[in-house]
C-alpha cells in the first residue's frame, strides 16, 4: 500500500504519542509545581509508543506519507526496539541524582524529541526524510550532552559533540545531493532502480558519494575514523543520556544506514544473499571499519580507569562486532545484527544502571569507586554487574555470547576469515578490561574511607531485570532470533 | 570554448563573486570582514539561484542567510566583549599539509566530476515562477518533512533557552534557578534574583564573621 498524508495518521499512532507527549510536557511544565510527574509522563508515553509499535505488528506493510517513510517489519522491529530505549533513559533519569534540579521540564520534552527523531530513522525510505530525522537526533543529542550547565566537561563535550557532528552532517549531505543528482531521486527504492545499470563514468562520482554519506551514519554509531567524539561525550554527558546515545542513537543509526546501504545500493537474491550494485563494492570499505573500529575500541578501553569512559570505548569495540554482520550481505548477518543490537540493550544499559547506582551512591565513577563494591552493601549490584561484564566480553552462558555466535556464524559462512579472527582476538582483549571490574568489585578489600553502598529499589530492581534478561536469551533465545527474523522484511513498492 | 552569450556572462560573474567571497572569509584575519565577505558570498549563490530559474529559493537565501543568519553573526562577534584583545589560539598552523590535502580531495571530486553522467529531466523552458509548484508539494508531497521540521524547531528552540540560560551556582555547588522566592526577615517575601540573595547571604556571613 502507498497512503497519502492523511490516511498515514492511523498507521503513526506511536510517532503521535511521542509529539504529542513531547508538547504536552513542554507546557503542563508551566502548570504544576511537582515536577516528578512530568518525568513519570514521559515514562507512559514512551511505554504507550512501545505498546503502539507492537500492535502495528500485524498492519499490512507500506509506504506512509507518499514514500517518505516505510512501514515494514524491519522498521517495527526498531521502533519496538526504540521506544524501549527511550523508556529506559526516562526511567533512568528518575532515579538519577545528576539530574536533580535540573529543569525537567526541558529535559523530558528533549528527551522525547530524540526518541521521536530515532523513529524516523529507521523508517525514512528518502533522502531528504532520512537528513532530517538525522539532524533531529543530533540536534536534540547536543542539547542532551550539554545539559548541566554547571558540567565543564558536559559543556565541552556537547561544544566537541556539535563540531565533529556539523562536519559530519554536512559532508553527508553533499554526498546525498551527488547521489540526488545521479539517479535523479531522493526515494530509496528509485534510486536502487536507476544505478542498478551500470556506468563506467559514474562510479567514481558514486564512490565518493557513498564515502561522504558513510561519513554520516559513520558519525552516529561511532565508527572509526568518525568516532572522535564519543569518549569525551560519553564521558561528559549526563549519565542517563550517555545509554541512551548508546543505545538508542547508535541502534538508530544503524537500522538508518542497513536501509540505506540495502534497499538503496543493492539488491536482494535468492535464499536471503544480497548483491551490492555493480561497480561499487561498499562491504570492502566497511570491513575494514569494522576491523578497524573493534580494534581500536578495545586497546584504547585496556587504558581507561574512568569506567564511563571505558564503557565508551566498549560501544566504539561494539559497534565493530555489530558491522560485522553488515559486511556479509546476507539475511543472516542483518539478523544477527538485529539480535546482537537487542542484546546489547540488555547488557549495556545493565551496565550503565549499576554505574549509575555507584555514581548515586559515592558521586564518583572511576574504578576505585568500584573497590569492594561486593563487601560493603552492594552485593546485588555487583553481581548484576558481574553478568553485564561478561555478557559484554562475549562469556558463555549470557546472551553477549549468542549474540557474537550468530554474527560469527555469519561471517565464518562467507569464509572471510580475516575479520572472523581479528574479531576473535578483540574479544580475548575485550575480556581483559571487562574481567577487570569484576576483579575490582570481588577481590579488592574496600577501604575505611570507601562509602556504604546504598542502593533505592527501582535502579536495583531495573538493573536485575536487565541481568535476568541478559541470562534468559543466553540460555533460551529461540524468542528473540525468531522475531529478529520476521522483522528483516524491507518494503521496497 | 562555449558561445558568449550575456547569460553566460552573467553566470560567471555571479560564480566569480560566490568564490571571491569564501575566499575573503577564509583569508582575512579580522573576523568582521570575514562576515561581511560571506555576505558578498551570499549573494553571489543567491544570484545562482536565480540563474537557474529558482526564484523562491533565492529570496529565501537573502531572507534567512543574508537578513538573519549573517545579522546575528555580526551581532555576536561585535557583542562579544574585547574581541579585538583575545589572542587567537588557533593561528593557521600546518598551511602546507592542508592544502596538499584539501588540493588533493579537489582533484580528485573534480575528475570524477568531469567524467560524471547526471541524471537529467527531459522538458524544455521553465518559465514560470517555482513558489507554486514548491508550496504545492510542501503540503502534499513533502508534509511529512515539512511538519517534522517544525517539531525540529521547537525543540532547537527549546534547547537554545535551556543552554543560554542564566544560572548562579550556590556555595554548596547547586545551581540555583534564575528567580525564585526567597524568604527575607521578618517574614517578608519578595521576587528577588538569587545572584542578589547570594551576595546579601555572603554579606551577613561576613557580618558574623567579624
Amino acid at each position: 500500500m502507498n497512503l497519502s498524508s492523511v490516511e498515514s495518521l492511523a498507521y503513526s499512532l506511536p510517532e503521535l504519542i511521542l509529539v504529542f507527549a513531547t508538547v504536552g510536557i513542554l507546557m503542563l511544565d508551566l502548570l504544576i509545581t511537582r515536577k516528578r510527574i512530568l518525568g513519570e509522563l514521559a515514562l507512559c508515553a514512551c511505554g504507550g509508543a512501545a505498546l503502539a509499535s507492537a500492535l502495528l505488528a500485524g498492519a499490512e506493510q507500506g509506504y506512509l506519507f507518499n514514500q517518505m517513510v516505510a512501514l515494514d517489519g524491519f522498521a517495527i522491529f526498531f521502533k519496538l526496539f526504540l521506544s524501549l530505549s527511550a523508556f529506559a533513559a526516562v526511567y533512568m533519569s528518575l532515579g538519577s541524582r545528576e539530574l536533580d534540579n535540573e529543569h525537567p521540564g526541558e529535559y523530558y520534552t528533549l528527551l522525547l524529541a530524540a526518541a521521536t527523531g530515532t523513529f524516523y530513522m529507521a523508517s525514512a525510505t528518502n533522502l531528504l526524510m532520512a537528513y532530517l530525522a538525522l539532524e533531529f537526533v543530533s540536534l536534540t543529542s547536543y542539547v542532551l550532552t550539554g545539559f548541566i550547565r554547571a558540567s565543564r566537561r558536559g559543556s565541552e563535550a556537547a561544544l566537541k559533540y556539535l563540531i565533529y557532528g556539523g562536519v559530519a552532517s554536512g559532508a553527508m549531505v553533499y554526498g546525498m545531493s551527488l547521489i540526488f543528482g545521479l539517479a535523479g531521486s531522493l526515494d530509496y527504492a528509485t534510486i536502487g532502480e536507476r544505478l542498478l545499470v551500470p556506468s563506467e563514468a559514474n562510479g567514481p562520482i558514486l564512490f565518493i558519494a557513498v564515502l561522504l554519506v558513510l561519513a554520516g551514519f559513520g558519525y552516529k554509531i561511532s565508527m572509526v575514523p568518525f568516532h572522535m567524539w564519543s569518549p569525551d561525550v560519553y564521558q561528559g554527558a549526563p549519565l542517563p543520556v550517555t545509554a541512551y546515545l548508546s543505545v538508542g542513537s547508535k541502534a538508530a543509526g544503524f537500522a538508518m544506514m542497513i536501509r540505506f546501504f540495502y534497499v538503496a545500493l543493492s539488491h536482494a537474491g535468492a535464499g536471503g544473499v544480497w548483491a551490492t550494485i555493480e561497480g561499487l563494492e561498499w562491504p570492502n570499505l566497511i570491513v575494514l571499519g569494522s576491523i578497524i573500529t573493534m580494534t581500536l575500541g578495545n586497546l584504547a578501553a585496556l587504558r581507561q580507569d574512568n569506567v564511563k569512559r571505558l564503557l565508551a570505548y566498549s560501544s566504539i569495540a561494539h559497534a565493530g562486532y555489530i558491522l560485522m554482520g553488515f559486511v556479509v550481505l546476507s539475511d543472516a548477518g542483518l539478523r544477527a545484527m538485529l539480535f546482537y543490537i537487542a542484546t546489547y540493550y540488555l547488557m549495556n544499559l545493565g551496565a550503565f544502571t549499576v554505574l549509575m547506582m555507584v555514581l548515586n551512591n559515592s558521586d564518583r565513577e572511576d574504578m576505585e569507586a568500584f573497590r569492594g563494591l561486593a563487601w560493603r552493601g552492594g552485593a546485588l549490584p555487583a553481581a548484576a554487574m558481574a553478568v553485564f561484564m561478561f555478557s559484554l566480553a562475549g562469556v558463555p552462558p549470557f546472551a553477549g555470547f549468542i549474540g557474537k555466535f550468530y554474527l560469527f556464524a555469519a561471517v565464518i559462512d562467507k569464509e572471510m576469515w580475516m575479520l572472523a579472527i581479528v574479531a576473535a582476538l578483540n574479544s580475548v582483549v575485550s575480556l581483559y578490561y571487562y574481567a577487570r571490574i569484576v576483579r575490582t568489585m570481588y577481590l579488592d578489600q574496600p577501604l575505611k574511607s570507601d562509602p556504604v553502598m546504598t542502593t533505592d529499589w527501582h535502579s536495583g530492581a531495573f538493573a536485575g531485570v536487565l541481568a535476568v534478561g541478559t541470562i534468559v536469551f543466553g540460555v533460551y533465545w529461540r524468542p528473540l532470533i525468531d522475531l529478529a527474523d520476521k522483522s528483516l522484511v524491507f518494503f521496497r513498492g | 570554448m562555449e558561445e558568449f552569450s550575456l547569460s553566460v556572462a552573467a553566470f560567471y560573474f555571479m560564480a566569480g563573486l560566490t568564490l571571491l567571497g569564501a575566499g575573503g572569509v577564509v583569508f582575512t584575519e579580522n573576523i568582521v570582514y570575514s562576515a561581511l565577505s560571506l555576505m558578498v558570498s551570499f549573494f553571489g549563490v543567491a544570484g545562482l539561484y536565480i540563474f537557474l530559474n529558482a526564484d523562491f529559493v533565492a529570496g529565501v537565501q537573502v531572507l534567512v542567510y543574508v537578513g538573519g543568519v549573517l545579522v546575528l553573526t555580526l551581532f555576536a562577534v561585535m557583542l562579544t566583549h574585547q574581541i579585538a584583545e583575545i589572542e587567537v589560539s588557533n593561528k593557521s598552523v600546518g598551511r602546507v599539509p592542508a592544502l596538499l590535502i584539501c588540493g588533493g580531495l579537489f582533484l580528485v571530486i573534480a575528475k570524477a566530476l568531469r567524467g560524471a553522467e547526471f541524471f537529467t529531466t527531459p522538458g524544455g523552458q521553465v518559465s514560470e515562477s517555482s513558489t507554486y509548484g514548491i508550496g504545492n508539494l510542501l503540503l502534499r508531497e513533502y508534509i511529512l518533512p515539512f511538519e517534522l521540521a517544525s517539531v525540529v524547531l521547537l525543540a532547537v528552540l527549546v534547547g537554545a533557552v535551556v543552554l543560554s540560560r542564566k544560572e548562579v551556582i550556590a556555595p554548596d555547588g547547586t545551581p540555583v534557578p534564575e528567580r525564585e522566592t526567597i524568604p527575607l526577615t521578618e517574614g517578608q517575601r519578595v521576587m528577588s534574583s538569587p545572584r542578589a540573595a547570594l551576595a546579601g547571604a555572603a554579606a551577613k556571613q561576613k557580618v558574623s564573621d567579624v
